[in-house]
This record gives structure tokens, sequence and C-alpha cells, in this order.
């Protein structure tokens, strides 16, 4: 952490050789989150680049009283995902009714790349299917949490809402994916 | 003390807290005491609980290697692409530790020696140049044809060194020479046979002719034996 704060110092001097370490930190991590949100790899890469300028343009603005440089950048993502999520909520209207019975087939009948079937395995991909279906609050906190494996505290920063709502959505989050994948057919009723 | 009486509506509503161990002793009793026994909260908490541990093993998705350049292709802004030679040695410089791709290539290399040496064609491989039968005969055939490469590469050899030192016998004695061809002599076409006596280049390649039918002779005795006793000087 303290080696970001150190980067992040070389790179607003002007250092092109310390913004390249930082992006290679952390770009698999930032990847990962908006991957597991959009559950579109294409999608993921393209808003990956975004966090990144978004990081790059704003660098001023990071101060490491105020918490680590990786949380600060996982909410720069996050505030980026919902953004993103607002935009993109109309085209999903269209074809809300086509996922309203999400079932495993459907979801392996998609139109996926075949590296990214590869990529993933079954359960990875019922699971990143089943993300899909819970709504943003729920989904971030649950992979913030479990997937990126984030404190409280850190998810506190992110999200910027109290303990106990962090707490809360972790939990309705877990319960409700769980209810997901069973409807999916991949848990026992 | 009575021990807490949890609903399902509570047992959900915590169910979290105490997969990540935030209960107090009491009410972790609570809890368990009230899954072990309610049909609706145990398979809850089963579920959740195996999918909590599976998100948790679950690995990172690996981001295409083309992402990082990307980015910092939009921030920096592009960077200056290699081309020609440049390039090949920074592509054999990122080959240089994978020992690896060296093991592959040697392998490679003397499959092809040994495939090429049994006569396997890998422009038009085919199935039946793999049996036993093939193989002895490609071999066989390679190794025949070896040898008679050598046999005639060694028999040119002789020649042309008969070739020189009949050459260095004619330069050893010039008087003869200039008798035998005078320089007012009518231009005679090479190999013709007008009658007259023929003149030294012609007498070099009968030589020449004799010498290579005697090492031939040599060789393959059977072949040459019917021509002996011929006049072919």
């Amino acid at each position: 952490m303290e080696q970001d704060a150190q980067l992040v110092q070389q790179c607003l001097q002007g250092d092109g050789s310390a913004w390249e370490e930082l992006v290679r930190r952390h770009t698999r991590r930032i990847f990962n989150i908006c991957y597991r949100f959009t559950g579109n790899r294409t999608e993921a890469e393209d808003l990956s680049q975004e966090v990144f300028l978004r990081v790059y343009r704003t660098l001023g603005s990071y101060r490491s009283a105020h918490g680590g440089f990786a949380t600060w950048m996982t909410s720069v993502t996050r505030n980026l995902l919902i953004d993103h999520y607002r935009r993109t909520k109309r085209d999903r209207a269209t074809d809300s009714l086509d996922d309203a019975m999400p079932v495993v087939e459907n979801k392996e009948s998609s139109a996926r790349r075949p590296d990214e079937q590869a990529l993933l395995g079954e359960l990875s991909q019922q699971v990143q299917a089943a993300l899909t279906k819970l709504s943003p609050e729920l989904r971030e906190a649950v992979i913030l949490r479990d997937l990126q494996q984030l404190e409280y505290i850190e998810i506190q920063r992110v999200l910027a809402v109290p303990e106990g709502t962090v707490k809360s959505r972790i939990n309705r989050g877990r319960i409700e994916l769980a209810r997901v994948l069973q409807q999916m057919g991949v848990r026992p009723s | 003390m009575t021990p807490m009486n949890w609903t399902c509506e509570q047992i959900e509503a915590r169910l979290s807290d105490c997969l990540d161990g935030q209960l107090s002793a009491e009410e972790r009793a609570a809890f368990e005491a009230h899954v072990r026994v309610c049909a609706q909260c145990a398979p809850l908490f089963a579920q959740v609980s195996q999918l909590v541990g599976e998100l948790h093993a679950m690995p990172q998705a690996e981001e295409a290697p083309r992402l990082v350049y990307a980015i910092l292709d939009k921030t920096l802004g592009p960077r200056e692409t290699l081309s020609g030679w440049r390039a090949l040695a920074g592509w054999l410089r990122n080959l240089k530790p994978q020992p690896v791709v060296y093991g592959i290539a040697s392998v490679a290399a003397t499959f092809l020696v040994i495939a090429s040496a049994f006569g396997f064609s890998l422009r038009k491989p085919k199935l039946a140049d793999l049996s036993p039968v093939s193989i002895y005969r490609n071999a066989d055939r390679q190794a025949h044809y070896a040898y008679a490469r050598g046999v005639k590469f060694v028999s040119d050899l002789r020649v042309v060194n008969e070739v020189q030192a009949q050459i260095r016998d004619n330069k050893a004695a010039p008087g003869e020479s200039q008798d035998v061809l005078p320089a007012s002599a009518p231009k005679k076409e090479p190999g013709s046979t007008d009658g007259t006596k023929p003149g030294t280049r012609q007498q070099n390649r009968a030589n020449g002719v004799y010498h290579n039918f005697e090492m031939l002779a040599e060789e393959l005795p059977g072949f040459v034996a019917p021509f002996r006793g011929r006049n072919i000087r």
C-alpha cells in the first residue's frame, strides 16, 4: 500500500514508468470487478480502460490519508460501474423478458467467446450468470466482499454507506444469489 | 439465564454475521440451536455457507494481455512500436527466459532429421509411411542412395585426378604435342573421324574414357566383362 502511495507521488511528478507500474499492479483486480459486475468480457475491458483514464486524470485528488490507493481506485470503479449500469438500463429493459427465468442451458447457449468459456469453470460461469441477476447494490456488495475479499470498513469507504447498510447488502446479496442458483437448477431445492 | 429463541427472520438477517464470525458466543448458540431444528433455515444456511466458500475459492479471471497496453496507450499516448530487426530481437529476448522453448525446438529438429533419414515425407505425410516395413524399405533405399552417391563422388574425383595427371604429362613433353598438331594444320571438328591421326585433345578424351571404363570394371566386374577385349582406345 505504501508502495502505491509512492508510485502515485512519482506519477504526479511526471514519471511515466511509475504510472505503468501502477497500471500493471491493478489491472487484473479492476478488470475482475468490472467483469463480475457486467458478466461481459469486452464490456469489462472497455470499462477498465475508462477507470484507469479517470484515475489518471484525477490522480491529483487522491489523498493517502483518506485510505489506500486500491480502495480509492475501487471506489472510482464502483462509481463508473453504477453510471454504466444506469446508462445501459434502457437497453437491458428490452431484453429483460428473456432473462425472466434464467436457466443454465440458456446461459450456455448465449453468445460467449470460446476463450471466455475456457477461462471460467462450469461453476464460475453459473455463479457469474447468477450474479448478473442481482440488483446492482447487492451485486457490488457480494463482489467486493466475497470475490475481492475486501474488509467491511473498506467496502463502507468504497460504497460510501454506513456499516449496517454494508452488512445488510452483503447478507441479502448472498441469500439472493443462493436462491438464483437454486432457480437455475445448480443447487438442489 | 434462558437461551435466546430466534425466529426464521432473525436467522436470515444474521446469516452473514454468523458466517463472518461476527456473532457473540450466546448469539451463535441461539443461531445454531434454531438452524438444527428448522426445516427452512437449515438448507438456506447450508446453501449460503457453501456459496460463500465457493466464491472465496473462485480464481480471478485473467484479462487479455493487450489490456495493459491499451490502458497505457489511452493514458500515456501511443508507444513507439518496434519493427524489423528490433522487433525480432525483442521477440527473441522474450523467448530467452523460457528454456522449454529450446527443448521443444531441439526435439522438433531431431524428429525432422530422423524422419527425413527414414524417408518420411513431411510435405505429403502418409500413414502408410509409418509402418515398420515402409520405414525399413525407406531406410534401406536411403542408405543405398547415400552409398551410390559416395561411390560416384569418389569416382569423379579419380577421373579429375587422371585428367590433371595427363595434362601435367603433356606439359612436361611440349615437343611431341607440336608434332602432333602443327599450327598450320586444318581445323578439325572435335571428335571427327576422317581417317587422320587423332589430335591430342581427342587422345585425352579417349584416355579419360578408358580410365573411367577401368574404374567401372573395378566397381562392377560383371557388367564390364562382355566389353573386355574390344578396342575402345
